[in-house]
This record gives C-alpha cells, sequence and structure tokens, in this order.
C-alpha cells in the first residue's frame, strides 16, 4: 500500500493525477501530523516517550474499526461491536475462571483451558455476527435498527453473566498475557495481535477479491448482483467478521485489566464510526481504506490524550468525537468536491 | 346592451366583445390573439372566463387557439442533436397524439417540456406566453402536468389526501375543508365516481392510480396533461375507461398530449397527430385526414437507408440456447433458440417485454419455464448464468451496469474476477492489462485507465460495460438496449464490435427499440408485443418494415 | 369493491386490537403471578416510570413516518435533567427552569435538523453525533466526581410524583396532552399529512409542492421538544440532574414503534399505537422486577424484545401483503 502511494505520488507529480483515495488518506496522514505538530507544542511533556507508545496501543479502536471499515465500503453499519467487546471479555473470563465452590457465583467459572475458552468465545460473537446477517441480509432490515438491537443483546449476555459486574478472580495465569506480555520495551502482544491483524485487513482490502467485492457492493449493490457477485454471502461474511474482530478486541482487553467486565466496550461503535469517518471512509459506500481509518484512530489517539493532559475533564472526550466526525464528513466532502469538479 | 332573459355569463360577455373588436376591424380574425392573461387584465375578468370563450370562439372556427406552441425547438446532447428545428402547434382542448419510433424526440421534447432538460435554442408559448420550466416542480405549477410511468402519487395518504397535497387550504397550520377541496372533489366524481376520496391509494389498482393523477392534475387547472404511455400497465376496461375520461378533460379545459406506439389507440382517441423521425417534425395533421396505419408507419420511418444487412452463414450446429415456454407476470409462454455464431434481434417497443425477457434468461427475475444452455438446465441466479457461460448488458448501464465512483480498471474485471486473480489474490498488473487491452479494442476515449465511471461519457461508459461482459469471454451475450443515449460515432463502434463477436462463434441476443439497428445487426429478428412473442423474422432484403411496425404496434 | 374495503378495515383493525391485545396479555399474566400487579400502586408506579417514554414516543413515531431517525433523546433527556437541576438550584422557579430547558430541547433538536437536512449527513451520524455532544456536556456540567447533581430545590417532586388528580401526577397528564396534541398534528395539521407524504413517496411529495427541508426540520425539533420534556419529568422523578440517565432510551423508542406497527420504511404509523407499546414495555420491565429478574437482565431483553418486534413486523407485513 505504501508503494502504491508513493507510486501515485511520483504520478501526480508527472501530472498524472493521484485516485480521490490517495488524495484522502494522505490529506488525513497530513492531518495526523498537524495536529500532532500543535500537540507536541501545546502539550507539555507530550513527547514521552511512554505517551507515544501508548498512542500506538489504541488498539481496540483500530481492531474494531477494520470490521466497521469494511461494512462501511460495502454500504453498512455495524453498531453492535461495543456489546460483542463486552461479551467477549467476560465469556472469555467465565469459561477460563476455575470452578470453585467458592462463596459468591461470581468467582467460579467453568474451568475449560484458556486456548479452548478463547476458541469457544469467539465462536459465540460469530454467532452474534450470524445473527447479524440474518436480519440484514436476508431479512433485508435497515442494519442501524438490527445491530442496536444486536449490542443490547450481546451487552446483556455480558451484563447478566458478569452479573452486572466483573468475573476477576480465579482466572488463570496465561489470561493476562495478551495484554501484559512484553517484548520489545513497551510492544506487548496485545500491539502484536493489532499490527497483525492490520496488516492482514490491507491485504484484504487491497489485494483479494473479498476486499474488491466490498468496494463493488458498496459503490451499485444492483450492478454487482448483476455481474454476479455473491452479494449476500461477502455480506454475511463481513458481518461475521466484524464480529469476530470485536470478539478479539474484548479478549485483549479483558486479558489487559485480568478481568472480565461487562462495562468494557461502553461507547466504542462510535468510536469506531469515528475513526472510520475520520479516515475518508464515506458513509454512502463504496470509498474508504483500513489504512485512513488508523490514521484516523492515531488523530482521535493524540486528541484524546491532549485533552486529558492538558487537564480537561474526561467528559470533554465525547465532545471532541461528536465534533470530530461532524468536521470530517464535511471537510472531506468539500475537499472532494472542489477536486472533482 | 339587449336585454336578454337568460342571465349572461361573463364568457358570452367575453365573446361578445371579441366579436365585436373583429368586426370593428381591431382585429383579424387569423392575428394571434393576446395572451389570456393581457385579455383577462384588459377586461376585467377572470383566465378561466376567457379560456372558457376562447374554446367557445375556436369551436365556432372564429379565431385559432394553440394552448401550446413550439417554434424551431433545438436540443443538442454531446455528439447528438436530438431534437432538430421542430416547430408545430397544440390546439385548445384537443388530444394531440405525438408518435415516433425510439431515438425519433420524442421523449427529449417531452423531457423540455416537463422541465426535465432545458432547449438548446428555439421557443416555446403557453397559452401565448414564453414557457420555460427548470425543474418538474416549476413546470407543473406553471399549468403543463405529466402522468410518468412511475406513478407520483403517495400510497399512504387517501386520494382526497393525494389530490390536495401541496394545494391544501390551510387555516393556522390547520387543515379545512374549503370550496376549493370540494371542487376538486368534484372534478374527481366528474372523471371517475368509482373512486371514494376517503380510500388510501395504495388499495387502488394502477389504473386507478393513474386516474388520481389525472385528477388532480385537472383538478388544479394544469392547461396541458402529457401522458406517456399510459396504457402500457392496463387491460381492455381500463383502457376504454381511460379514453373516456380524456374525452370528457376536453370539456374541463384541458389539452391532452398522448404519446403511444400503440397506432390504433392514436385513431381511437386522438384529434390531431405529429409524428417525428430522427430529432425532426415530420407532418402534424387531424387524425381525420390520416388515411390509415399504413400512412403513419410510412411517416414514420421514411425512407431511410438501413445498412445494408449483409447475409451470414450461420453453422447448422445444435442450438446453444433453448427457451422453453417461459413465462412471467409480463410475458406469455415464449419459446425461440439461438446458435452459436448467431445475432437474433428482440423487436418491441415501450412495454412489449424486452427487458423482463432479458432479465429473466440470465436469471436476475423469477420465471416459469425452462432455459437450457449448453443442454444443460440453467439456473435462476445471474452468478449461475455467468458461470454457464451468458453475461448481460443492462438496460440502464448507469444504476444497473456500473460502478459510478469506480474506476474503469476496477469495473472490468467484476464479472469474471478469478481471471485477475489467483487463489483469492488479485493481480494488479492483469487488471491494468485487462483495462488496457479493452480500453485500446473498444477504443474507449479516456487519458487514464484509472479513471473514474462517473466521468466518462455515455458512449464510453457502455464501452466499458461491453468490456466487463466481454472480458468474461462467455459463449451467449444479452444486449438490452446497448446503444441507448449514445452518440452516432460509438453505435457504429458497438455495431461492429458485435458483428465481430458473433464471426468469433460467440451468441448474442440482441433487444432493442431502435429498428435500423435490428435490421442492421440481427441475423433473425422476434417481434415482441404486449409480452408476447408475435412473429419471427429472417433478415434479408425482402423484410419489410412497414410490415414490422405493424406488428409490433399491435397488428396482427 | 367491498371485498377490498373488508380487507383494509380488518388490517387496520388488526393492527390496532393487536397492540392492546399484547398489552391485555401481558398484564394478564403478571397479574396471574402476581395479584398484586393490577393493584393501584403498581399502576401508579408504572404509568409514572412510563412518563418520559411516553413523551418522546409520539414525536419519535412521527419522525420515523417522515423516514428519519434521531438516537441523540437519550442524551437529550440526560442533558435537559442536568440543565433544569441547575437551574433550579441557581434559584430560578422550576416553571422557569422548566421553561429554560425545553428551549434547550428546541435548539438541539434545531441542531439536529440543521445537520440532516441543510449539511446533508446522514440521520444515523448526525443524531449520535449530538447523542455524544449532549451527553459530554451533561457530564462538563455536573460536578466531578458523582457526576450527578442533587440537593434540587423544594418540590421539584411534584411534577412526576404528586398525587395531582386520581392519583396521578401532573407528568402524566402533560404526557397525555402532549401525545393528544400530536395525534392532532398527525390527522388534523398540514404538516402532519407532508410528515406522511414525505416518508411515503418523497419525490411525489416534493413535486406536489411540499417544503421537505422545512416538514423534517420542524419534526426533529419536536422530538427535541418532546425529549426535553421528558428530561424534566425524569429530573423530577429523581430529584436528580443525571446527564446519562437517558442512555438506551432512543433503543426504547425505537422498539416501543417497531412494536406499536409503524413501519420503519415510513409513511404509516400511529402515535397511539407507540404510546400502547410504551406501556406494553413499561409492564414487562415492571412485571420481570417483580418477578425477580435482576436488573442487569434489562440489556438482554431489550435486544430481544427488538428482535421479537422486527420478526413481528415482517409477518405482519408479509400476511398482509398476501
Amino acid at each position: 500500500m505504501m508503494h502504491t502511494l508513493i507510486t501515485e505520488v511520483r504520478q501526480k507529480a508527472n501530472g498524472k493525477g493521484m485516485s480521490n483515495l490517495s488524495f484522502i488518506t494522505l490529506a488525513m496522514f497530513g492531518v495526523l501530523v498537524a495536529v500532532f505538530g500543535v500537540a507536541s507544542l501545546l502539550v507539555p511533556r507530550f513527547f514521552d516517550i511512554n505517551n507515544v507508545s501508548n498512542l500506538i496501543a489504541q488498539q481496540a479502536d483500530i481492531i474494531i474499526g477494520i470490521g466497521v471499515t469494511f461494512l462501511m465500503i460495502s454500504g453498512y453499519f455495524d453498531l453492535s461491536v461495543g456489546g460483542i467487546i463486552a461479551m467477549a471479555a467476560v465469556l472469555s473470563a467465565y469459561f477460563s475462571q476455575a470452578p470453585s465452590a467458592a462463596s459468591f457465583e461470581l468467582g467460579s467459572g467453568l474451568g475449560i483451558p484458556y486456548g479452548l475458552a478463547l476458541v469457544l468465545t469467539l465462536i459465540c460473537c460469530v454467532g452474534i455476527g450470524a445473527i447479524n446477517a440474518f436480519f440484514i441480509v436476508k431479512m433485508k432490515i435497515a442494519s442501524v435498527i438490527v445491530t442496536l438491537g444486536t449490542l443490547a443483546f450481546s451487552r446483556g449476555i455480558a451484563m447478566i453473566v458478569a452479573q452486572g459486574d466483573q468475573r476477576n478472580t480465579g482466572l488463570p495465569p496465561i489470561f493476562k498475557e495478551c495484554g501484559s506480555f512484553t517484548f520489545v520495551g513497551t510492544l506487548n502482544l496485545a500491539v502484536l495481535i493489532m499490527i497483525v491483524l492490520l496488516i492482514g485487513a490491507l491485504i484484504v482490502e487491497k489485494k483479494t477479491v473479498f476486499g474488491r467485492r466490498m468496494y463493488q457492493i458498496g459503490a451499485n449493490q444492483t450492478a454487482a448482483r448483476l455481474s454476479g457477485v455473491k452479494v449476500d454471502r461477502e455480506l454475511s461474511l463481513l458481518y461475521m467478521l466484524s464480529a469476530l474482530l470485536g470478539g478479539i478486541s474484548g479478549i485483549v482487553m479483558a486479558s489487559k485489566f485480568n478481568s472480565g467486565n461487562c462495562a468494557l466496550g461502553t461507547g466504542y461503535e462510535f468510536d469506531a464510526l469515528v475513526v472510520t469517518v475520520l479516515g475518508g471512509t464515506s458513509v454512502f459506500g463504496g470509498f474508504g481504506s483500513v489504512a485512513g481509518m488508523v490514521i484516523g484512530a492515531f488523530i482521535l489517539g493524540i486528541l484524546s490524550t491532549s485533552v486529558n493532559m492538558l487537564g480537561f475533564p474526561p467528559s470533554l472526550q465525547m465532545l471532541v468525537r461528536a465534533l470530530v466526525i461532524i468536521v470530517a464528513i464535511l471537510a472531506q466532502r468539500f475537499a472532494l468536491d472542489r477536486r472533482n469538479v | 346592451m339587449d336585454h336578454k332573459i337568460r342571465p349572461q355569463t361573463v364568457a358570452e360577455a367575453v365573446i361578445e366583445r371579441i366579436l365585436a373588436e373583429i368586426s370593428a376591424g381591431q382585429l383579424q380574425p387569423d392575428q394571434r390573439l393576446p395572451p389570456q392573461r393581457e385579455i383577462a387584465r384588459r377586461l376585467g375578468v377572470s383566465n378561466s372566463s376567457v379560456r372558457e370563450a376562447l374554446q367557445s370562439l375556436q369551436t365556432m372556427g372564429v379565431v385559432d387557439d394553440y394552448v401550446l406552441e413550439i417554434r424551431n425547438l433545438v436540443k443538442d446532447f454531446p455528439g447528438v442533436r436530438a431534437v432538430d428545428d421542430v416547430s408545430f402547434n397544440v390546439r385548445r382542448n384537443t388530444v394531440h397524439c405525438l408518435v415516433g419510433e425510439n431515438g425519433a424526440g420524442k421523449s427529449t421534447l417531452i423531457k423540455i417540456l416537463t422541465g426535465a432538460y432545458l432547449r438548446t435554442s428555439g421557443t416555446i408559448l403557453l397559452n401565448g406566453t414564453e414557457y420555460v420550466a427548470y425543474n418538474p416542480r416549476e413546470a407543473r405549477q406553471k399549468g403543463i402536468a405529466t402522468l410518468f410511468q412511475e406513478l407520483n402519487v403517495v400510497d399512504q395518504l387517501t386520494v382526497e389526501d393525494n389530490l390536495t397535497l401541496g394545494v391544501e387550504d390551510v387555516k393556522f397550520g390547520f387543515l379545512t375543508k374549503s370550496r376549493k377541496i370540494r371542487q376538486m372533489l368534484e372534478v374527481l366524481r366528474s372523471i371517475e365516481p368509482s373512486i371514494e376520496p376517503k380510500q388510501k391509494v395504495g388499495k387502488l389498482s394502477v389504473a386507478k392510480k393513474q386516474i388520481v393523477e389525472i385528477a388532480k392534475a385537472a383538478a388544479s387547472e394544469a392547461d396541458i396533461i402529457i401522458m406517456d404511455e399510459p396504457t402500457a400497465a392496463l387491460s381492455e376496461g381500463e383502457i376504454k375507461r381511460l379514453f373516456r375520461i380524456i374525452r370528457g378533460l376536453k370539456e374541463k379545459n384541458v389539452t391532452v398530449i398522448y404519446i403511444s406506439h400503440r397506432l390504433d389507440e392514436i385513431f381511437e382517441i386522438g384529434d390531431v397527430v405529429t409524428v417525428m423521425r430522427d430529432g425532426k417534425h415530420i407532418a402534424t395533421k387531424p387524425v381525420a385526414e390520416v388515411k390509415d396505419r399504413a400512412e403513419l408507419i410510412k411517416m414514420m420511418i421514411g425512407k431511410a437507408v438501413f445498412e445494408q444487412y449483409v447475409p451470414r452463414e450461420i453453422g447448422a450446429e445444435a442450438a446453444l440456447l433453448e427457451v422453453r415456454h417461459l413465462t412471467t407476470d409480463k410475458l406469455h409462454d415464449i419459446s425461440f433458440a439461438v446458435r452459436p455464431g448467431e445475432i437474433v434481434g428482440f423487436y418491441g417497443l415501450v412495454g412489449a417485454g424486452k427487458t423482463e425477457l432479458a432479465r429473466a434468461i440470465f436469471g436476475a427475475d423469477r420465471y416459469s419455464g425452462e432455459i437450457y444452455f449448453k443442454n444443460r438446465k440453467l439456473a435462476c441466479h445471474p452468478a449461475g448464468a455467468i458461470e454457464a457461460g451468458i453475461a448481460l448488458v443492462p438496460e440502464e448501464r448507469r444504476t444497473q451496469g456500473l460502478f459510478p465512483i469506480l474506476t474503469i480498471r476496477d469495473n472490468i474485471p467484476v464479472m469474471s474476477m478469478a481471471k485477475v486473480a489467483c487463489g483469492g489474490f488479485v493481480d494488479s498488473a492483469k487488471e491494468r492489462e485487462a483495462a488496457e487491452q479493452f480500453v485500446k479494442a473498444l477504443n474507449i476515449v479516456t487519458s487514464s485507465i484509472e479513471k473514474q465511471m462517473f466521468k466518462l461519457s455515455g458512449g464510453n461508459q457502455q464501452k466499458v460495460v461491453f468490456s466487463k461482459c466481454l472480458f468474461a469471454d462467455t459463449d451467449l451475450l444479452i444486449l438490452d438496449e446497448p446503444t441507448r443515449g449514445i452518440d452516432v460515432g460509438a453505435k457504429s463502434e458497438i455495431y461492429s464490435i458485435i458483428r465481430e463477436l458473433a464471426a468469433q462463434g460467440k451468441a448474442i441476443v440482441f433487444f432493442s427499440s431502435e429498428l435500423p439497428e435490428i435490421l442492421n445487426s440481427c441475423d433473425r429478428i422476434f417481434l415482441l408485443y404486449d409480452g408476447r412473442l408475435k412473429a419471427e423474422i429472417q433478415n434479408g432484403p425482402h423484410v419489410d418494415s412497414e410490415k414490422i411496425i405493424h406488428i409490433v404496434t399491435g397488428g396482427e | 369493491m367491498n371485498a377490498m374495503l373488508r380487507k383494509v378495515s380488518v388490517k387496520a383493525v388488526v393492527s390496532n386490537l393487536y397492540v392492546i391485545g399484547v398489552l391485555a396479555i401481558i398484564v394478564l399474566v403478571f397479574t396471574l403471578i402476581s395479584p398484586k400487579f393490577v393493584g393501584l400502586p403498581n399502576i401508579i408506579n408504572i404509568l409514572r416510570q412510563s412518563v418520559p417514554a411516553i413523551m418522546i414516543g409520539g414525536a419519535f413515531t412521527l419522525l420515523m413516518i417522515s423516514g428519519n431517525i434521531d438516537l441523540s433523546v437519550g442524551g437529550i433527556v440526560g442533558l435537559t435533567t442536568v440543565t433544569y437541576a441547575l437551574v433550579g438550584k441557581a434559584g430560578l422557579p422550576l416553571f422557569w427552569a422548566g421553561v429554560v430547558t425545553l428551549a434547550l430541547g428546541i435548539v438541539v433538536g434545531a441542531l439536529n435538523g440543521f445537520l440532516v437536512v441543510r449539511l446533508r449527513i446522514v440521520p444515523v451520524i448526525a443524531t449520535l453525533a449530538t447523542m455524544n455532544l449532549c451527553i459530554g456536556v451533561g457530564k462538563l456540567l455536573a460536578p466531578k466526581g458523582i457526576g450527578v447533581i442533587k440537593g434540587l430545590p423544594e418540590g421539584v417532586e411534584l411534577f412526576a410524583r404528586s398525587r395531582f388528580f386520581l392519583h396521578m401526577p401532573p407528568a402524566l397528564y402533560a404526557a397525555i396532552a402532549i401525545t393528544i396534541l400530536l395525534v392532532i398534528f398527525h390527522k388534523r395539521m398540514v404538516l402532519g399529512k407532508y410528515t406522511a407524504a414525505i416518508g411515503g413517496n418523497k419525490t411525489a411529495a416534493e413535486l406536489a409542492g411540499v417544503n421537505v427541508v422545512q416538514t423534517v426540520w420542524i419534526l426533529y425539533i419536536m422530538v427535541g421538544f418532546c425529549a426535553a420534556f421528558g428530561g424534566i419529568a425524569r429530573a423530577s422523578y429523581l430529584s436528580l440532574g443525571d446527564p446519562i440517565t437517558g442512555m438506551g432510551m432512543e433503543m426504547d423508542a425505537i422498539i416501543a414503534v417497531l412494536l406499536g406497527g409503524t413501519s420503519f420504511f415510513g409513511g404509516e404509523g400511529s402515535v397511539v399505537r407507540t404510546v400502547v407499546a410504551v406501556l406494553i414495555l413499561t409492564c414487562l420491565a415492571a412485571g420481570l422486577q417483580v418477578v425477580g429478574m435482576p436488573p442487569y437482565w434489562q440489556s438482554l431483553v431489550k435486544g430481544v424484545v427488538l428482535i421479537i418486534a422486527l420478526v413481528i413486523d415482517i409477518l405482519v407485513k408479509e400476511k398482509i401483503v398476501d
């Protein structure tokens, strides 16, 4: 992808013009650099290396952002990811908690070996994705409404299994490895997982048939069907993939906190939307990129951390997100309109 | 002033005044009268009284009252002149029919009247005043209402609500039942009493929904109602009812411009007929003066010189495609066969069922009956058809054939991703190669294959859609109106592409509503009318175009 | 002809009866489990708790009939409880606090309308953004730490809790009044008709001269106003200002609208049926509480109910179409 970007920058220099997608991605990269620069100037001690690596660790947003971006490129929403994160976190804890005649229920789990517990958890998440796919693809109901329902449903499962609280006792020692196992400096397993998934996502998006289909379906679903694209199958797979990614994210988060907390991931579905849109993905489908989403995640990360470090109350974060998404949509629309006239 | 025993209507007073002015030499009988509003203002009376008066005067033969005058109208699109210096007049309170083949310029003319297009040059006078509309709403407000094929009624509202939509009488935001509404309901009742005002429009038949639209237009004092193929979806009885209503409209001071391919209808309901061909105005005559269908047909096709069809050698191979008793909602028992290397054409006019048949064969719509391809039964879905070796170039390229925001390079491999991919991974080099190969082969005009589709011209867009299908390298190609909205140059390029494909042994099924292109390309021609296969003709020098038009317009 | 009319009324009767029927069934079931269910104290409780949802449900229905959605209602409720509390604590009489709060609701509604019809941002994203905006501002205004505003002036709970008439609080009557006004709006006012027209066939409406931008904008303002009113009721009920108290209400509204048989494709719907559906949901929630279901089951139940509502909607539609 970098190679394509560079080629296109060269082509632009030769007067051949770059694609809209590269233009927006590049523009947002520019915004990232600018925001980084401003933050370094305005925010004291911004350059602390720990801080920078914290930014890199925006993994939850990025991992679920992949699924949300893919679906948005295809022209659909997935608002259930926040709930799936919670569900995966709680289930991974519940499945691997040691069973005990403990004094309280929350301390007793199923005692399944960690690896198997993870597999089971992910299967449950994919199940939620299948429910999404059924109602959205087969029954043709609006994706907003269906995924709001599965959001409540999956968070509901999390809340029931965690009884409104969290499961953090009797967990096997390996449970926290994902989130804390570090090798190079602050590079921990969680970040590695994120990077691997990202690379995978980029490859899928740019280089696979499956990836191309997303753009075709998003650009014109009717034409896609008439060109033999198996639209229903692709969309179903995308919803299950999105749920799977939510599950992975939830597992990693549970590992980081060494607890399966049912309140995890609250509001993350909106965050995913924000970074997806920030990255240049169009709500109308057919246009966008995971690379842009990552840039968007970094921009949001810098903004969030700056807000924190400047001493503003945490509730300002919500305001920031709200403003950012609106500004991003308008600015990108403006930029593309002017470019294409 | 005489003291008459019966009270004199305002209209009669107007008539008297005008007659007086004529006999006083102030007004020449055949001089065009000043615009209605002028007269109304000068005499201090209402527009409708003046209209009534003029109508009577026209019937008396005293004046010529034209509701619409078209002078030297021209409409150009890039590369093609769709309307070429057209001039004719429409008399008030007549049913004025507009006929002509596809591409004759009828629809463009109508679109200019309805505000969908802006004319390139020329003048249009409505009731004597200059008329221009920038959008359909403006056209409607100025007095020209149109009945489109897609009904513009709100199903969820009642008939009464639909009639009054946009013209309600409002008191402090509340809907009031005023005299105006009662008048509108009166109009509806006089047109079709069986429609209850309180019924939900969604429950009405298509025919009745149409009537509601007509009533709305009439009730809002439209001067002209344009009807574009209104009988396409109607039964015999419904058509009779529609004609009764149209005749009634004339008495309500409404002029109807009626477009139809069904020539019998022209003779039944029309007062005047205008024939267009190749964008030009051919003739405008009272229907009474037209001898028969043949005369109309002759005017419609003129002495058009078709490209000479060269008979080709088709091998006596087994049929590649066999369609048996295909039936859908619109189609009735269609059966035919196509051999490899053959170009089979389906000719019919709007509503004949061409697109329905094209989609059914491709598996895009359900049908009953069977289709055999390469001796195997064909499944009913597009992916299956493509896999078996059939590709479709759809009727509407923008909404069905291409991906507007994607580039040429992205569009071409869509039907056959396997060719540019290896094990699920796309080879960009192969993609680029394919795109460049087709850009060259089909002469697609573009500075780069990375151009987004919506930036290309219609002709080039269609070539990309063709490339997409050709890249799939199928044995059968279905083409649904492949040259619609394309300039002459691109058209002939597409015809040569088709001929070459056939020479390579591919079978082509060509659906079109333009007779010239069917005649110059196809080996065998099927004629469609009203969802039925009416005739099969072998192409050759003996082909009788008039007879063809006769059949596709409902004749036997 | 007669057969057609008969089919029409059958469908209308079925849709209207079925909500009332479901309500009756639920009340019956829970009464069998615990006879106290139909006791006066419980009824009062249920009705009092339904007030905010009833206030919001009607306007929300109208918005959905026009083919649009507003996911920020929960956020508006939260923000308005905070402003009501703050203004009340600042010394203004509660009445004026209410007026200021309602004005705020109108402002947020206007903002939603602006984003959707003027800036043409997809309603889902526009209203999600305003939701975050409202919750964010609400949180900023609330004291750090506890996050809620306590110590509201005397008599604040009168609106939502006092036995004003027939044992019911004024808030309920306000909700009923709003509902009646909305029904009148829908059936008797020109903008109500335009709402249905826009949702049914936007092109036809535009062609006929309907000002779509203006109508939809007004609908969003109405939803904002009603949500603010709901916030006042909620603040009064809890004697608190809490920015996140409304979270999830957008989902409740959607469920109520769907359960009430309003199609989310627009054009058709009923304010009254939505209100009955709200009662169904509150009864369900109350009943489950009586039965002893722990509060953390709520989310799951909501999700399941939404899915059931969707399934019913599909079945009903297919049956009628046949």
